[in-house]
C-alpha cells in the first residue's frame, strides 16, 4: 500500500498541466496566472488602480457583458424548446411557462436580461462619452461600441418576433415598416428582413435565424475586438492622484499589515510601506481587478434571479394579423421612434435616427482634443458633454412618453388615468 | 534570400515574375470572394413566395346588402355595397401596416399612430403618407366577387354587378 501523498502525486501533476501555475502566492505567480490563463490573459497582470474605482466606471461594460453572458447561456437552453414555424413557436412558449421545469424563469431571465442590457449598453455609452473616454487612443474602439449598441438593439428586436403573440407581431409589423421607408432601399430591405412581404413562415425563420445565430455572433465577435482593444490601450484612468500620504493608501492598495484588508490580505506580499511603491502606481489584476469582477458578477445574478422569480415575461394571446391591438406598440427601447414616427415615418424613422447614428460614430473625430479624459463631467469638456446630455435626455423623454403616455390611437393619455 | 540573378538594377516600376503572380493571385482572390457574397446576397431575396394570393373570392355579391360595409378580418379589406356599385378598400394603414377601424359615416381611424382617413380612404390626419388602397373588382364564372390586389384603382371606382 503506497502512502497518501503518492497517491496524490499524479493526480497534482494531472492537476497542474491544466493550471499550470497553481494557486497564485506571490506577485510574480499572480501576474503568471493571469498570463498563462485562456480566459484571464484578458486582463493585463496590473492594473491602474484608478481604473479600478466603481465611482469612476460604474462597471456598466462589464455589466453589459455579464447580461450577454446570461443571454447566451439562457437563450441556447431556450432553443431547446422553441420551434420557428407559426404554427409551433406559440405552443412552445405555453410549454416553457407551464410543463418545461424551470421554463418561466429561464425564460424571464432571458427577457429581463434583454431588457436590461438594452439600459447597460446606453448608460455604458453615457458613461464613456461623460469621462472622455473615446478619446485618442481609442477612437475607433468607440465606433466599435456604438456596433455593440446597434447590434443589442437589432439582437432585442429580432428575438420579440419569436414567441408569435399579438404583441411580438404588431411590434415587428410596425418596425419592419419602418425599415420600408429607407429610400430607394426600402422596399428591398423590408423584403429581405421578412423573407417575403408578410410577417409569415418565412419572417419568422429569418428572425430566428438572425436572432440565434448572425447577430450573437457578430456581437460575440465585437465584443472580443473591444475587449482587445481595452487591452491594447488600457482602460482609461483618471489621472493619478497626487502621491497620497501613507496613512490614507490609494484605492485598492494596501500594506498586507493592513488589518481592514480581510481576506485579500491573503498574501505572502512583503509588507512595505506605499511611498515606496512602484513609480506607476499599478497594482495587481488579481486580486483586485478580479475580486471585483467576481463580486458584480454575484451581485448581477442575484438580482436577475430575484426579479426572474417575482415578475414574469408577458405573454399575450397567439398572433392574429386581422386583429391590430389598440395601442399597437413597438419595444419599449423603439417607442421613443415611435413618437418620432408619429409625426413622421420618413423622417422621424429613417433620416434622424441614421443621422443620429452617423453622429455617434463620427464623435472621437469630430472632437479630437485631448482634454478631460477619465473625468466625469470634465470643465474644459462642459460644451461636449451639454450637447450629448440633451440629445440622452430628449431620447429618455421620448421614450418615456411613447412608452406611458400614449394611449389608444396614440392619443396623449396620462399614466394614472389608466 | 536574394535572388542570385537580381543585380539590383530594376526599377520599381520594372514587371517582374514575382509580383505578376502575386497581383494575378490576389486579384483572382478579391474577384472570387466578390463573386460569392454577390451570390450569397442575391441567395437571400426568395423567388417563390408562399404567401396568401393577391387575387382571391370574397363571396357573392348577395353576401353584401346594399349600403353596408363589411369588414374582411382575413384578406384584411372593407367590401363596401354603395348607390353606385361595390368598390373594396385595403385596412392597412399606409403608414406602419396596422389594421385601420371603420368609423361608420366618418372614415376609418388607425389605432397604431393615429392617422385618419375620410370615407374615401384620402387622409385627412398624419402620419399616413397615402390614401388606402383601393382594389379593383372583377366577377368569376361562378358568380363571386374577386377581389385583384395587384390592381390598384381610383376612388371614383364602382363594380356594378
Amino acid at each position: 500500500m503506497t502512502e497518501p501523498a503518492n497517491v496524490l502525486r499524479p493526480l497534482k501533476a494531472g492537476w497542474r498541466t491544466v493550471f499550470r501555475v497553481g494557486w497564485p502566492r506571490t506577485d510574480k505567480d499572480r501576474a503568471a496566472a493571469m498570463i498563462s490563463s485562456f480566459f484571464l490573459h484578458v486582463h493585463s497582470a496590473k492594473v491602474k488602480p484608478n481604473s479600478l474605482r466603481a465611482s469612476y466606471t460604474l462597471g456598466l461594460g462589464l455589466v453589459s457583458f455579464y447580461l450577454l453572458m446570461v443571454l447566451v447561456v439562457t437563450g441556447v437552453a431556450l432553443m431547446l424548446y422553441y420551434t420557428p414555424s407559426p404554427a409551433d413557436a406559440y405552443r412552445s412558449m405555453k410549454d416553457l411557462g407551464f410543463v418545461v421545469t424551470f421554463g418561466p424563469v429561464l425564460r424571464n431571465m432571458h427577457r429581463w436580461a434583454a431588457h436590461a442590457m438594452v439600459i447597460a449598453v446606453f448608460l455604458h455609452m453615457c458613461r464613456v462619452f461623460f469621462t472622455g473616454a473615446y478619446k485618442a487612443p481609442r477612437q475607433f474602439n468607440w465606433v466599435v461600441g456604438v456596433s455593440l449598441l446597434l447590434l443589442t438593439l437589432g439582437l432585442s428586436f429580432t428575438g420579440y418576433l419569436l414567441p408569435w403573440d399579438q404583441l411580438a407581431f404588431w411590434a415587428i409589423t410596425v418596425g419592419s415598416n419602418i425599415a420600408g421607408y429607407a429610400p430607394w432601399l426600402g422596399d428591398d430591405l423590408k423584403y429581405l428582413l421578412l423573407g417575403g412581404t408578410i410577417i409569415g413562415p418565412g419572417a419568422l425563420l429569418r428572425f430566428y435565424v438572425l436572432h440565434c445565430v448572425i447577430l450573437p455572433g457578430a456581437a460575440m465577435t465585437l465584443v472580443a475586438v473591444h475587449f482587445f482593444r481595452v487591452r491594447k490601450d488600457s482602460l482609461s484612468a483618471p489621472p493619478a492622484p497626487a502621491p497620497a500620504p501613507v496613512a490614507e493608501a490609494a484605492p485598492g492598495r494596501f500594506p498586507a499589515s493592513t488589518r481592514s484588508y480581510g481576506l485579500m490580505a491573503l498574501t505572502d506580499r512583503p509588507a512595505q510601506p506605499v511611498v515606496e511603491a512602484d513609480p506607476d502606481e499599478d497594482v495587481m489584476a488579481w486580486p483586485h481587478l478580479l475580486h471585483r469582477e467576481l463580486l458584480l458578477l454575484l451581485a448581477l445574478l442575484v438580482a436577475l434571479h430575484v426579479v426572474s422569480l417575482v415578475f414574469n415575461a408577458p405573454l399575450e394571446e397567439l398572433a392574429d394579423p386581422t386583429r391590430t391591438p389598440n395601442p399597437a406598440k413597438a419595444p419599449w427601447y423603439f417607442l421613443g421612434l415611435q413618437e418620432l414616427v408619429h409625426y413622421s415615418a420618413l423622417i422621424g424613422g429613417v433620416i434622424i435616427p441614421t443621422i443620429l447614428v452617423l453622429a455617434l460614430v463620427l464623435i472621437p473625430y469630430l472632437d479630437r482634443t485631448p482634454h478631460g479624459v477619465g473625468v466625469w463631467f470634465a470643465r474644459e469638456r462642459r460644451r461636449a458633454n451639454w450637447i450629448f446630455g440633451v440629445f440622452a435626455v430628449v431620447a429618455v423623454i421620448l421614450t418615456l412618453v411613447g412608452t406611458f403616455f400614449r394611449g389608444p390611437n396614440w392619443a396623449w393619455v396620462w399614466p394614472w388615468t389608466g | 534570400m536574394k535572388d542570385p540573378k537580381d543585380s539590383g538594377a530594376r526599377t520599381d516600376n520594372e514587371q517582374t515574375r514575382r509580383r505578376f503572380l502575386f497581383t494575378t493571385g490576389t486579384t483572382t482572390v478579391v474577384a472570387g470572394v466578390v463573386g460569392f457574397l454577390g451570390a450569397t446576397a442575391r441567395f437571400l431575396f426568395p423567388n417563390v413566395l408562399y404567401e396568401p394570393p393577391s387575387r382571391f373570392p370574397v363571396g357573392r355579391p348577395d353576401d353584401f346588402p346594399p349600403g353596408t360595409a363589411t369588414f374582411l378580418r382575413n384578406q384584411r379589406l372593407f367590401v363596401f355595397n354603395g348607390d353606385a356599385g361595390f368598390y373594396a378598400i385595403s385596412s392597412i394603414c399606409t403608414h406602419l401596416g396596422c389594421n385601420v377601424n371603420h368609423v361608420p359615416g366618418d372614415g376609418f381611424a388607425c389605432p397604431c399612430h393615429g392617422s385618419l382617413f375620410d370615407a374615401n380612404g384620402q387622409v385627412v390626419r398624419g402620419p399616413a403618407p397615402k390614401p388606402l388602397a383601393w382594389f379593383g373588382l372583377s366577377l368569376s364564372p361562378r358568380g363571386e366577387l374577386i377581389v385583384d390586389e395587384q390592381r390598384l384603382v381610383e376612388p371614383d371606382y364602382r363594380f356594378k354587378v
